[in-house]
């Protein structure tokens, strides 16, 4: 595990994806556990609809068919929670990647035992991506286990593309998160600022359907290219998908490009 | 002899801050040389130059010939590289550290780390977050030393260190010149430069003041000697000494500030008799009044 930087870089995620790992199981299995209950009464489709369009939309967008096995998982995990847990996960693991190192002060010498620098940032993005997938991978297990256990009818492959697509998504913020940390050094501040614009991006793709005026600005959202087309029904929508992995691609040129120019702090 | 390290007029603002200013500087194959300086000075913005951890607002550096930015890791991989601000995996043991830089390194003799390991009395088997500070800069030592390169760069190596770990390290940089590698480090103690360099040059507010052999820096030092004597001696018994910077005389108790050879000194006072001498080392500062006021003997 010591082979690299992409290793260490992974080894030093290990304890925190096995937490974030366990927490996202015992999320999706107690969110799992109610739905026999959903599902044996359709009144919640009633009582959802009667709730405020702007509360429902906020933390479900369009799902509002709660007693469907899809609109069950989209609306009560994939649309907030899940994505949420996700993209916190990469936003941390991104700002830590360089930002993190730097602070420490450990970067000095890892900069100086001839791995070029575009090199040190593409491999710890790499390690910060496979601890994203892993992470996904997860998700889909406990989720596919909660749906044998509750005798859930979806099917495994919706579920594999939803989980990938999150994974997409919050691999993108992970990588922003790391451009951040590349141009400014600063770690608290990478995270803060890219977990700001998360959470404004989620709330943009959420709300924009309310207002005419705004419904076109929810294609600017990442969010919108990792649910709107509904992967959990639809599969992977490769467009989509290929939004969110060029947005990836940019910002991980953007955090070589600066982190190659700048001064070293320390 | 080839010049390992190269700089020229090499120049570092920070934003509106002075780093250092219009540096030019060789150091030739097989020596040893020491970069002397207050805090503050400019010694580790001249290090992380070279390094290319931070880049040069004007200047450039060399490195055996290679361009300090554009050559890094060709350069890394030739150089052993110690940071004044030393930072280490503290989750990792030594030994967990050792082979990660081994392994970007492309790997290095194992038994010469262990050997090391041993001569520096140090126990790699401990996470280094438990380490003392003392031990951790011997971890960072071997890490510097342990892909044998042709250049050393220690960034105030032995601040830090117990004396006996100390000597260890002098002897170390003894076999290191024996074998003819180059070995650039950084102090602000005087002393400690004059015992393990060939070549000084002293930095001061960013400017090089001076490049000098330790000999002729030894003789341009000032020494300050305090003789208490039996019976009060009048201060002009010693004024006009070879040497002599200044005397001054209350009561039984004669101070000089002597420059080079204090033999005339001693002779003189050596007609009385001496109940006490005390003798202080040059501190750095004043080293520099002797540079700065060149021989007009008003320094101190
Ligand atoms: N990152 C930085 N930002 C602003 N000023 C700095 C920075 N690093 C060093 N300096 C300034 O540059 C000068 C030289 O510092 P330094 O090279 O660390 O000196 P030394 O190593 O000789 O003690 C000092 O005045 C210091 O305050
Ligand atoms: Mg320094």
């Amino acid at each position: 595990m010591l082979a690299n930087v992409f290793l260490k870089t992974l080894r030093d995620q290990r304890r925190s994806l096995m937490w974030w790992g366990i927490g996202l199981v015992a999320l999706t299995s107690l969110t799992m556990a109610f739905y026999p209950a959903f599902s044996d009464a359709p009144d919640f489709d009633e009582i959802f609809e009667q709730m405020p369009e702007a509360l429902t939309k906020m933390f479900a967008g369009e799902f509002t068919d709660l007693t469907s096995p899809e609109g069950f998982l989209n609306s009560q995990l994939f649309f907030f929670v899940v994505p949420l847990m996700f993209v916190i996960f990469a936003v941390l693991a991104g700002s830590a990647a360089i930002a993190g190192e730097e602070g420490a002060g450990t970067l000095s010498l890892l900069l100086t035992s001839t791995t070029p620098r575009w090199r040190v940032v593409v491999e710890k993005f790499g390690a910060v991506a496979v601890a994203t997938l892993a992470l996904a991978l997860f998700l889909w297990l406990g989720l596919a286990a909660g749906a044998v256990a509750v005798d859930m009818d979806i099917s495994l492959l919706g579920l594999a593309a939803a989980s990938l697509s999150t994974a997409l998504l919050a691999v993108a913020f992970g990588a922003f998160a790391l451009a951040l940390g590349c141009i400014t050094g600063a770690r608290g501040l990478s995270a803060g600022a890219a977990s700001a614009v998360a959470i404004a991006a989620y709330f943009l793709n959420a709300l924009a359907p309310l207002s005419d005026a705004l419904t076109p600005l929810q294609k600017l959202s990442p969010f919108y290219y990792f649910i709107g087309a509904d992967p959990l029904t639809n599969g992977l929508n490769a467009l989509h998908a290929g939004v969110l992995l060029a947005l990836t691609a940019a910002a991980l040129g953007v955090a070589v490009l600066a982190f190659e120019r700048r001064d070293l702090h320390g | 002899m080839s010049a390992v390290i190269q700089l020229e007029g090499l120049t570092k603002h920070y934003g509106s801050a002075r780093g250092i200013v219009d540096l030019d500087l060789e150091v030739s194959e097989g020596e040893v040389f020491g970069f002397l300086g207050p805090n503050g000075a400019g010694k580790t913005t001249t290090i992380r130059l070279i390094m290319d951890l931070i880049r040069p607002s004007e200047g450039t550096a060399r490195v055996f010939s290679l361009d300090a930015r554009r050559d890094a890791t060709l350069i890394q991989a030739r150089t052993g590289y110690m940071p004044g601000e030393l930072a280490l995996y503290g989750g990792l043991t030594g030994i967990e550290m050792l082979k990660y830089a081994a392994n970007l390194r492309g790997g290095v003799d194992w038994a010469f780390v262990e050997g090391l390991a041993e001569r520096l009395d140090c126990d790699l088997s401990r996470p280094i977050g438990t380490l003392s500070t003392g031990n951790k800069h011997k971890v960072g030592l071997i890490h510097a030393l342990m892909h044998r390169p042709e250049l050393l760069i220690l960034d105030e190596p032995t601040s830090g260190l117990d004396p006996i770990v100390q000597r260890e390290l002098h002897r170390l940089l003894e076999e290191v010149r024996a074998e003819g590698r180059t070995v650039f480090l950084s102090s602000h103690i005087l002393p400690e430069v004059e015992s393990l360099c060939d070549r000084v040059g002293i930095i001061r507010e960013g400017r090089l003041v001076t490049i000098q052999q330790v000999e002729a820096l030894k003789e341009s030092a000032l020494s300050h000697l305090e003789f208490h004597f039996a019976a009060e001696v009048s201060a002009d018994e010693f004024s006009s000494l070879p040497g002599v910077r200044e005397v001054t005389a209350e009561g039984t108790v004669v101070r000089c500030t002597v420059s080079g050879s204090v033999d005339a000194v001693v002779k003189a006072a050596a007609l009385h008799e001496v109940l006490d001498l005390v003798s202080h080392e040059p501190s750095l500062e004043q080293v520099f009044l002797a540079y700065y006021t060149g021989e007009s003997g008003d320094a101190g």
